[in-house]
């Protein structure tokens, strides 16, 4: 970005712009007021949780995991399991969503310290695909593709709907208010040049675990919210593809920033649904888009929206005599 | 003689794995990146040549060649369209260059697989086999015809690229490439051209390995994706970058799930793997011939 | 007092011997001189000092403690900075918030680490560019901002790896008399460099290195006489 305007006021600009967003979510229902269709939204913002997870490791550390789905399907089989066979609600299965998915990440976590790029997403991978076959294939145990059923919690899908936008809320004004602090400076210190980082002082080790704990426990709560929206969970969450899709709406919507996963997640799962009417083509359009989006505008649309701005702002005028 | 048989079935598994493997390991070793959207060439190919036999009329013995060069045209395209950002001074990703090859190819990957899906329709054709010899014997052994003559196909393409890579002019400025690139492009070696040569034979390479087992695993669109999962196992067990190690490391892999799979789980022969690769990556990360993989 | 004490280390490289056994010592309070040509092991005795590489053997200590095989974090924590050959920034953060990485780093309280980086910033003639992020800088003033990323918090010994290299002279002049004024003020420093003059100007001591060792560790004026040090880089004794 140009000269002048400091991080601080880009980050807060950027928190400004997904607060309107949210805004409008949450008065959208008084003009959309079919359920199908507050349903969709619903579903999107579980994608944003999982989007804005996986902006922490990849935006702001520099760490591209290929398991945010995955550890959204660990969640939403925590609660499952626990409601299934204990009878539990959300309010213990939520919780031990959390907790249980953090663990789990922080265990991958320690273990890939070390590894970057390509050795990093392989390894996430495999970690993604050995836990989605083995629910998958422990059928016994989590009637594997067949799923489960979950206790919902509230009668009202508005409920459902106004629940997961405040939990949204909530982790996007908590991730504000640690990108504000030191924990911002070392984040993304650590994603720009991690060996600087490491002789400038900065816990490398400390902090790459602490975002890797946090991603998988945004998206542990996501799918433990989900799993009781849909009230059904199955290894289908999982999938690669879904990880795909989070990754799709990061990279669109703008990589590195506070708006561009909640802004991307809602614009492109708001879009698919009108896809699917025309033929199913979701998935080929977003894919589209991301390589088009890398390749190009590596800045997404939050990007291509501050540059638009930046352009209306400098229109023709006399160029200041100060040099370089 | 169910040994010899597993043994047997292992070792050809491998052969066609391994098609897969060298490609991927070379472009590794020129451009230090994994292809996520390998699978997706193994696709094409099982399309190409399943296509162009039923719908075309083809002979399946035309059909392969055809395969092969679909593959390599994709893979150049692919090159030219999106890996070229790596090399040429583009600085919007800057030093997580990597991490650009993994979402770009990673998208690519599910892109070709949902056009193909919209474009061809799910459903699963069977590829023509090459040979209609349903059994042949050898000694003890009962083989296929179409998977024997598919397998000594395999054997000699690789043994052909192979030696192309260690002897031919533009194997060895591979190699140069592959070692240092920089250096190779001020001892006036076109790199970006190494680089398309590259990617094309490993689409090619690929296309065929997904043309000969057409007639095995039945082309759908996300045929691909096991085959894919198996390659970088295979990449990272026998070094990455490491031709011999690829071709090494698909062969033990091969006999390893063959085995594996009658003796310890059916249901979760497909974990092997992955868990391999998850111990290597973390303990031994430049495999058993490979180069010393970076550090951060 | 010795602040700093390199102890017969040596580090193999395959079969290149980079270092072998260099020692020296440095008094709080120096500024030692690293010369030598290239290939001496200056840099690779640099990443050792600073974590970036273990030793093969020998030991290295900082005020008595030994600090062989710590982590570069934790060695920036006790008081070793350095600067790298190729200049290393956080590219896509401002140059505030470069310098404000180091010092919040190492314990700073954030409004305390905001008022130095601008005092450093001020020193440096950075202010025009202060918020411009670190990749639309040049190279000089990238070079001027890992200096200063080494001075937020005054460190126990600052590790200087070829500052002045292609530098504009201007720009030397800013960081000489910053080094001169810290020095004055007690700060210790280890400084790297090719450029003669400047390690004359600010150096009362020299250590100059061949081959992985240590071959003359004296005042400045001795050590640019001394005909072994001559030797070592015109390859032949002097006349």
């Amino acid at each position: 970005m140009a000269g002048g305007i400091g991080t601080g006021d880009r980050l807060r600009a950027e928190f400004v712009a997904s607060f309107v967003i949210l805004l409008l979510v949450a008065v959208l229902p008084a003009f959309v007021t079919n359920a199908y269709w507050q349903g969709v939204v619903v579903v999107s913002m579980y994608f944003a949780l999982l989007a804005v997870a996986w902006n922490i490791l990849a935006g702001y550390t520099g760490q591209f995991s290929l398991a945010p789905a995955a550890f959204g399907m660990i969640g939403a089989y925590t609660t499952g399991l626990l409601s299934y066979y204990y009878g539990t609600g959300a309010a213990i299965g939520v919780p031990a969503a959390i907790i249980v998915s953090g663990g789990i990440g922080l265990a991958l976590g320690r273990i890939v310290l070390r590894l970057r790029g390509p050795y990093l997403a392989l390894t996430t991978l495999s970690f993604a695909e050995i836990m989605r076959l083995v629910i998958s294939n422990s059928i016994d145990f989590t009637r594997g593709d067949l799923g489960l059923n979950v206790l919902g919690i509230f009668e009202e899908r508005l409920a459902y709907y106004y629940l997961i936008l405040a939990v949204l809320f909530a982790v996007q004004a908590g991730l504000y208010y640690l990108l504000r602090a030191r924990a911002g400076l070392y984040l993304r210190a650590i994603r720009d040049d991690e060996i600087a980082a490491a002789s400038r002082g900065v816990k490398i080790v400390w902090w790459k675990t602490f975002a890797f704990t946090l991603s998988a426990a945004i998206c542990g709560l996501a799918g433990a919210l989900y799993g009781h929206f849909a009230q059904f969970v199955s290894p289908e969450l999982g999938l690669l593809s879904q990880t795909g899709i989070v990754i799709s709406m990061v990279v669109i919507g703008g990589l590195g920033t506070l708006v561009g996963p909640v802004g991307g997640a809602l614009l492109v799962y708001v879009l698919s649904e009108f896809l699917r009417d025309v033929g199913n083509a979701q998935l080929v359009v977003f894919a589209f888009l991301v390589i088009v989006f890398a390749r190009f505008f590596r800045q997404g649309l939050w990007g291509l929206l501050l540059a638009a701005v930046g352009f209306w702002r400098a229109r023709p005028v006399a160029p200041s005599p100060a040099a370089k | 003689m169910l040994t010899l048989d597993l043994l047997i079935n292992g070792l050809i598994i491998g052969v066609f794995y391994a098609l897969m493997a060298i490609g991927l390991s070379l472009i590794f070793g020129i451009l230090k990146v994994v292809n996520f959207a390998h699978g997706e060439f193994y696709m094409v190919g099982a399309y190409a040549y399943t296509l162009s036999a039923l719908m075309l009329g083809v002979s399946p013995w035309l059909a392969l060649p055809l395969a092969f060069v679909v593959g390599l045209v994709v893979g150049v395209v692919v090159e030219r369209l999106l890996m070229r950002p790596l090399y040429s001074g583009y600085t919007s990703w800057g030093s997580i260059r990597d991490e650009y090859a993994v979402i770009v190819t990673f998208a690519l990957s599910i892109f070709l697989i949902n056009v193909v899906d919209k474009v061809v329709g799910p459903f699963a054709y069977r590829g023509p086999p090459l040979v209609d010899v349903s059994r042949i014997a050898i000694g003890p052994i009962l083989i296929s015809g179409h998977r024997l003559i598919a397998a000594v196909v395999a054997i000699a393409v690789i043994v052909v690229v192979a030696l192309a890579i260690r002897y031919s002019y533009w194997g060895r400025q591979i190699q140069a490439v592959s070692q240092n690139r920089l250096g190779a492009s001020l001892a006036g070696i076109d790199t970006a051209k190494a680089s398309a040569i590259v990617f094309a034979l490993a689409g090619g390479l690929a296309a065929v390995s997904g043309a000969l087992l057409a007639n095995i695993f039945n082309p759908t669109p996300d045929v691909g994706v096991f085959p894919a999962i198996k390659s970088y196992v295979i990449v990272v067990l026998g070094g990455m970058g490491s031709v011999p190690g690829s071709i090494v490391a698909s062969l033990v892999l091969g006999v390893l799930e063959s085995f594996g799979g009658v003796y310890i789980s059916y249901q979760y022969r497909d974990t092997f793997g992955l868990l391999i690769l998850i111990l290597f990556l973390l303990f031994r990360p430049q495999g058993l011939f490979g180069e010393k993989a970076r550090e951060v | 007092m010795p602040c700093l004490v390199i102890d017969r280390v040596s580090k193999s490289f395959g079969g290149v011997k980079a270092l072998d056994a260099a020692s020296f010592s440095l008094d709080a309070g120096e500024l030692v001189g690293l010369i030598g040509p290239n290939g001496s092991g200056k840099t690779t005795l640099i990443n050792i000092l600073s974590g970036h590489l273990a030793a093969d053997s020998g030991s290295v200590a900082l005020d008595d403690e030994p600090i062989s095989g710590l982590r570069p974090e934790v060695l920036a924590r006790r008081g070793v900075l350095r600067m790298f050959q190729l200049t290393r920034a956080f590219p896509r953060m401002s140059a505030l918030d470069n310098l404000l990485v180091a010092g919040c780093a190492l314990g700073l309280p954030q409004h305390e680490a905001h008022a130095r980086a601008l005092g450093l910033i001020e020193d440096l003639r950075l202010t025009r560019i202060m918020h411009l992020d670190a990749a639309q800088l040049s190279g000089g003033q990238l070079k001027l901002l890992e200096f200063g990323s080494c001075f937020m918090v005054p460190p126990r010994i600052a590790l200087l790896d070829e500052p002045f290299a292609a530098v504009h002279p201007t720009l030397k002049e800013i960081m000489a008399g910053f080094i001169r004024r810290r020095h004055a003020a007690g700060q210790t420093f280890l400084l790297v460099s090719h450029d003669m003059p400047v390690i004359v100007e600010l150096c009362p001591r020299t250590v100059c290195m061949n081959a992985g060792r240590v071959i003359a560790d004296e005042a400045t004026r001795a050590v640019l006489a001394d005909p072994v040090v001559i030797e070592a880089y015109l390859g032949e004794a002097a006349i």
